[in-house]
């Protein structure tokens, strides 16, 4: 059974990169505005139901990759300004309320336009079948998504840390009405972040889209596991939210491995043993939401 | 940060909320009020939502079809049929919910559908229990007309008995007999499981993996990963709907299908439609076709007009769904017209063993002694890209098996199914 070891956590690795990159977008806009955002998969779902009809109408994956999720950045923004942002002044659970309606009737409009079947959204030539990496064959394109994760992971701790825009947001973070106070827009803060966060989303739409599946519950399908790797990772850490993701991914191959029955459990028993031994997540700071 | 002040418990605690609401979805049909007294109504309860919607969307159309005709026939007994629908979201506590609203608030004088077998075992228990005729159409677990069967109860759809001895044969002397199945986790699944282990015991054959796998998995690669070290022959799928084509990419990126053969007990075309073409591949037992001789049997004209209505209608050739719905509602309503009556004990007189012809090769009946229909199963090879006119004639039926040949004996059966008639 140990020979199978190597494959299940690489793969464990790449699918918990995966989470954690959904789960860095929740955790954005949770963190600045409070809002537990439950349409976060419809978001994913729309990029990759775009992305489709794109390469559908003749374009490249290639653009399709860039474009649809900057088109769902503008619906993003849009549903901020128009729904979300009314709900600010609120406690949590109305935006929370609000977002789950958001996705219900999104999973509606999918069946709707798309129809109620999958539909079929490959990666293109160059990224389809298995590389062979030594100890396992691993598809292509999976290889590929690390590299983009990994590429975005790395974009956005520089823009965080490294631009003006970033450090406001990150201070907006800790206090904004401070921020506020010293002549920031916190309402344009709000609106780039939401935004952002949806881009992650939507980058994450297309390529879960290429690699797992395309139906209107799919992206719905990856929300439980992102706000678990939320949960984890600890609220308010982005940096948690990557090892969150990492640390799911792993349990949940290393269980199908030797205890296949409780695959699905496994993720939710870390939660139990994270949130009784260490109650504010392995990264997350106290009190961020207090 | 004081405006949105909340702490980490109540977000745990909201965040399950919402995430409970995720699984509870909403109804997609709100039954209509003010209906004439004089119609026969009818309940169909069919998952709209989830990974059964597009099964779901073609039994319905099936189902519609056959009342349209009856209705422009005038009816059963000079009354009109009416069809009432409800979303059972593929869940049997939802569904249980929904057949006694459908039979207390509506009045229906039949429960129809279910996809999932999970579904159709609970409505069928619930259905008993008020005393309602209940014509599963789709869910296909072998209990259904087995160790659960009741008087009320006609299964249309085959069963995995049928579906397992039908492809386990052919698909052991095209590709050996160390299989690797992937299964997924519910009644379903383990009655597949079940009759392909029979279908081992006889031609000596072994499972060398059988991973059981959640309905809804979207990510099959930790069950894809374990493949190589078993070296199977044949990888079975038995998961349906989006998990078939989920799984069936997946199988595609890690190179599974270049290195194994692949084929399994049951394939819908409504799944087929979602994979690309070099996903498409393989051996699979088929419930229905609408363009083979073999499955519409030669000069049907019946079924060559359903064909045509259907593509007409609805822009789309039928699929098995669209027949199951069809011939259930079909011959449910034959009977009411036979028993001049809608008492469903009646009813349940008038359908069984009463041999049809319908739109499919071959004459059926409702076997008295379990309510399972009796008709052909077939096999067919894929074709990844249909035929050159038709991108969608993706089945090459290859095989037809008559439905005692590869269901258990009325003798097998009596053993478990007591149809308890009041």
């Amino acid at each position: 059974m140990t020979h199978d070891l190597a494959p299940q956590l690489f793969n464990g690795l790449v699918l918990g990169a995966f989470y954690g990159i959904v789960a860095i977008g929740l955790s954005l806009i949770m963190n600045l505005t409070g809002t537990i955002n439950m349409a976060h998969g419809s978001f994913m779902t729309l990029a990759g139901y775009l992305a489709y009809t794109m390469v559908q109408r003749g374009m490249s994956f290639w653009v399709a990759l860039i474009v649809a999720p900057l088109i769902v950045v503008i619906v993003g923004v849009l549903v901020e300004r128009g729904l979300v942002r009314p709900l600010y002044k609120r406690e949590p659970f109305y935006s929370l309320l609000m977002t789950f309606g958001l996705s219900l009737m999104a999973e509606e409009a999918f069946r709707l336009i798309w129809g109620p079947n999958g539909v079929p959204f490959s990666p293109p030539p160059a990224l389809a079948g298995a590389a062979a990496l030594g100890f396992m064959s691993f598809p292509t394109f999976r290889i590929f998504i690390a590299g983009v994760l990994i590429v975005a992971i790395v974009a956005l701790a520089l823009f965080l840390t490294r631009t003006r825009f970033g450090l406001r947001l990150r201070a907006a973070v800790q206090d904004t009405e401070m921020i506020a106070a010293l002549g920031t827009n916190t309402q344009v803060l709000y609106a780039v972040n939401f935004g952002l966060g949806i881009l992650l989303a939507g980058i994450a739409g297309v390529l879960a889209a290429g690699m797992l599946g395309l139906s209107p519950t799919s992206g719905n399908a990856l929300l439980m596991p992102a706000f678990v790797t939320v949960i984890i990772g600890g609220m308010g850490s982005l940096f948690g939210s990557i090892v969150g993701g990492l640390l799911i991914g792993m349990a949940i191959s290393l269980t199908t491995l030797f205890i296949p029955a409780a695959s699905e459990v496994a993720m939710y028993i870390l939660m139990a043993i994270v949130l009784l031994v260490r109650p504010r997540g392995l990264f997350g700071e106290e009190g961020i939401f207090g | 940060m004081a405006k949105n002040a909340f702490d980490r418990r109540t977000f745990v605690k909201g965040a399950g909320l919402g995430v409970a609401g995720l699984a509870m979805g909403v109804p997609a049909f709100i039954p209509r009020l003010g209906e004439a007294a004089d119609t026969i109504k009818l309940g169909l309860l069919e998952p709209y939502t989830g990974v059964y919607a597009g099964p779901a969307e073609n039994e319905t159309r099936g189902f519609d079809m056959a009342i349209d005709m009856w209705n422009k026939r005038g009816g059963v007994m000079g009354r009109k049929i009416e069809i009432v629908k409800e979303d059972e979201q593929n869940d049997p506590g939802v569904a249980a919910q929904k057949a006694r609203k459908l039979v207390n608030q509506d009045k229906v004088v039949a429960l129809m559908g279910t996809v999932s077998s999970g579904v159709s075992l609970s409505v069928s228990g619930v259905s008993n229990s008020l005393g309602t005729l209940f014509m599963d159409s789709g869910g296909h677990s072998d209990d259904v007309t087995g160790k659960s069967c009741h008087w009320n109860v006609f299964r249309t759809c085959h069963s995995t008995w049928m579906e397992t001895h039908t492809t386990g044969y052919t698909l052991a002397k095209h590709f050996g007999k160390k299989w690797f199945l992937i299964t997924p986790d519910y009644a379903y699944g383990h009655s597949l499981e079940t009759g392909f282990k029979d279908v081992l015991a006889r031609i000596g054959g072994t499972i060398v993996g059988n991973e059981l796998t959640p309905l809804g998995t979207t990510d099959f690669s930790s069950y894809l990963t374990k493949i190589d070290a078993a070296k199977p022959d044949l990888i079975l799928v038995l998961v349906q709907g989006d998990d078939y084509t989920n799984c069936l990419k997946q199988m595609n990126q890690f190179g599974l299908l270049k290195k194994y053969a692949v084929g399994g007990p049951q394939v819908e075309l409504e799944s087929l439609y979602g994979l690309p073409a070099e996903a498409r591949q393989g051996y699979w037992g088929i419930e229905w076709y609408y363009k083979s001789e073999l499955t519409l049997g030669k000069g049907n004209a019946a079924a060559h007009q359903f064909v045509a209505d259907t593509i007409k209608r609805y822009g789309k050739p039928p699929t098995a769904r669209n027949c199951f719905g069809y011939v259930t509602a079909d011959r449910l309503l034959t009977a009411m017209r036979d028993a001049k009556s809608v008492d469903p004990a009646k009813v349940a007189r008038a359908i069984e063993n009463v041999h049809f012809t319908s739109i499919f090769n071959g004459s059926a009946y409702y076997r008295k002694e379990d309510h399972q229909l009796m008709w052909p199963m077939w096999v067919a090879k894929i074709r990844p890209s249909g035929t050159p006119g038709d991108p969608l004639d993706l089945f090459d039926v290859t095989d037809i098996q008559a439905a005692e040949a590869v269901e258990q004996t009325i003798a097998q059966k009596e053993l478990v199914c007591k149809l308890g008639y009041p």
